[in-house]
């Protein structure tokens, strides 16, 4: 009974104040993929690398239009490692939505 | 090893052998299949060798025959010896082994449901993957089967085992369960509080992984390994990944492999400190269990900062690693010090409060022959005696490399499996500090491009127990994945560590045999 009463007191409280004190994620942590639209070429390496296929190259209006759903994204980064620059992955996690739209995120072009 | 094994049989069975091919430490030896029984029967039982997988090719395509495979693992000398038999796609029956080996049938009953290829006398015939409304005749892993098939539904019922007499009630629990956990179906039989029998049935969530391999590319391959059962990622995508490099016949470079045995080890620990939670928790021992998932916590957050994934995800890759965790080395060794001395003084403290002892002691008793006659793996299984880990026995990446010892106890009871956890945690620790203190110098990974045809074996020990691989690609594709994981044959296990005890304790002796849902149903 001491015994365990001497653990706790030296292991104190271990809570942390997420989320009023935002828990920042460790460098290379793999989270939401970002798109960049200034460095994409539209090429689609992305698109043949994705594991779950949830990346998309369309093409209406004369626009060329890359989307990426963050529904079954697997983070594993593959579209980062085959593309040069216009994908990051950053840290952030803070996913959740009740809307499945809210999860899309697509960058375009004019061809 | 090999040699003199194949050499021995071809004497005792002269001409039921037909072809013997070796390839690295496994023997192929293709049989008549009218002599599978007695050959199987030969090498279990007359030799002492357990079978630890029994799976089917769909090959009519090259010959008009299915292929059924039985592997077995010879520990002493690793060798595999793979016992093939040819199955003519016209009649596709051959004779069940389970009434000599009882570890073979769920394997059999799992090929009759997928391959649609009848075990002839086996005990018990009735479906295990497949649902009574799928109908009849139609069979998802026969290649002319389209992934995109979606069969109509059909009327049936499952009949299960009926316990009766005075006094006797039946609890039937789940598949739909109060709380989140995957589904599964649990029948118990009891007279008062006592179980007299418990039958389960699963397959609830069948995803068809193994359809599904063979319709992606090898590098998406890795990720979907990773994803059959999620607490055991690592050692998944190692095993698919060592399936694939050794058909491609490469070695990956040697700072990979010290990267691997990291990352497995830390999975290890990890799971083992969950597990050692949930043993506290399902005795209502709250202060144990709040420390030790502070401990797994502790680990999950090393696994992020290591590896950008608390689950240690996206960081296998055929051919090696991809990404160094070189420079996070004295950060690794400095935390896990300090959860090393934490979790021995939690063990000691735990072991040694009576009331948690009384629970645990002679609860869930496997005994060490029905564990050998399942096959039981893993810790369970050496809980139970069974000394065989294939870390040591079929060592892989770099493993031989350690001095690890292999913890075996001997009750088989709930308190035996906690302690050979314990135990592991500790060598695992033992492990990742050799590992990363030793650490060579050079390349993480390997480009390899065009993998010729071929096929082969990949395996790891995961937290559960042995997991295994069997990869067969030909033009760069994959045409069968065979994934045996560890909780396929340790389940039914579960059916004879209840028996004779309190339906209460049923919880405790669940969580100490640690079983997947989502890696035995794939």
């Amino acid at each position: 009974m001491f015994d365990i009463l001497k653990k706790t007191l030296k292991t104190g409280s271990q809570t942390t104040k997420y989320p009023q004190i935002p828990d920042i994620a460790p460098a290379g942590f793999r989270g939401k993929p970002e798109l960049l639209s200034d460095k994409c070429t539209y090429c689609g390496k992305c698109v043949a690398v994705c594991p779950p296929g949830v990346i998309w190259l369309t093409e209406e209006k004369g626009e060329k239009i890359l989307t990426l759903s963050y529904c079954g994204c697997i983070f594993c980064g593959r579209c980062e490692e085959v593309c040069e620059g216009a994908i990051k992955l950053t840290g952030e996690y803070e996913l959740a939505s009740k809307m499945k739209e809210d999860l899309l995120t697509s960058i375009r072009r004019k061809t | 090893m090999n040699r003199e094994f194949t050499e021995a049989l071809k004497n005792e069975f002269g001409t039921n052998i037909l072809d013997a091919v070796t390839s690295r430490n496994e023997t192929y030896l293709t049989v008549k299949k009218e002599a599978n029984v007695k050959i199987c029967d030969h090498i279990y039982h007359h030799l002492d060798i357990p079978l630890i997988s029994i799976f089917a090719t769909d090959e009519r395509k090259k010959d008009g025959c299915f292929k059924v495979h039985y592997v077995f693992s010879i520990g002493k000398g690793d060798a595999f010896v793979i016992i093939k038999i040819n199955i003519d796609g016209k009649s596709p029956r051959y004779n069940s082994i389970t009434h000599k080996i009882a570890a073979a049938n769920w394997y059999e009953r799992e090929i009759q449901d997928m391959f649609g290829l009848l075990p002839v006398g086996h005990p018990d015939p009735r479906r295990l993957v497949h649902f009574e409304d799928w109908p009849d005749g139609v069979y998802p892993l026969r290649k002319d089967f389209d992934i995109k098939t979606k069969p109509p539904r059909v009327e049936g019922e499952y009949v299960y085992r009926r316990v009766e007499g005075e006094g006797v009630y039946e609890i039937p629990v789940g598949p739909v369960h109060a709380g989140v956990i995957e589904p599964g179906h649990f029948r118990f039989s009891v007279a008062g509080e006592p179980i007299i029998n418990l039958e389960i049935r699963h397959f609830y969530t069948h995803k068809g992984v193994e359809k599904l391999f063979e319709n992606i590319s090898l590098d998406k391959a890795v990720f979907l390994a990773e994803r059959i059962s999620g607490d055991n990622s690592a050692a998944h995508a190692v095993a698919f990944c060592q399936a694939v490099e050794r058909i491609a016949g490469i070695d990956i470079p040697a700072r990979a492999k010290y990267i691997r045995v990291v990352l497995l080890e830390l999975e290890r620990v990890y799971n083992h400190l969950g597990d050692i939670a949930g043993i506290a928790t399902d005795v209502a021992f709250a202060m144990g269990a709040a420390h030790a998932n502070r401990l797994k916590e502790e680990i999950l957050q090393l696994n992020e900062k290591v590896t950008g994934s608390r689950m240690l995800r996206g960081m296998n890759a055929i051919g090696g690693v991809r990404r160094d965790i070189g420079d996070k080395k004295d950060e690794i060794l400095l935390k896990l010090s300090e959860i090393q001395h934490d979790f021995r003084e939690l063990i000691e403290y735990l072991m040694a409060i009576p009331s948690l002892v009384d629970r645990i002691e002679t609860t869930g008793r496997i005994y060490n022959d029905t564990a050998k006659g399942l096959h039981v793996v893993g810790p369970a299984a050496r809980a139970s005696g069974i000394d065989r880990d294939m870390r040591r026995d079929h060592a892989y990446a770099a493993y031989p490399e350690f001095n690890f010892k292999v913890p075996v106890q001997k009750a088989g009871d709930v308190n035996a499996r906690t302690l050979v956890r314990a135990d592991e945690v500790c060598e695992s620790i033992g492990l990742i500090e050799q590992a990363l203190w030793s650490l060579p110098d050079g390349d993480i990974k390997i480009n390899i491009g065009e993998i010729p045809d071929g096929y082969a074996l990949g395996y790891t020990e995961a937290p559960r127990g042995e997991t295994l691989y069997w990869v067969m690609i030909e033009n760069n594709r994959i045409v069968r994945c065979k994934v045996r994981d560890p909780s396929f044959c340790n389940w039914l296990a579960i059916e004879y560590a209840v028996l004779d005890n309190i339906v209460p304790d049923f919880p405790i002796v669940n969580k100490s045999l640690s079983l997947s849902y989502s890696g035995n149903d794939m």
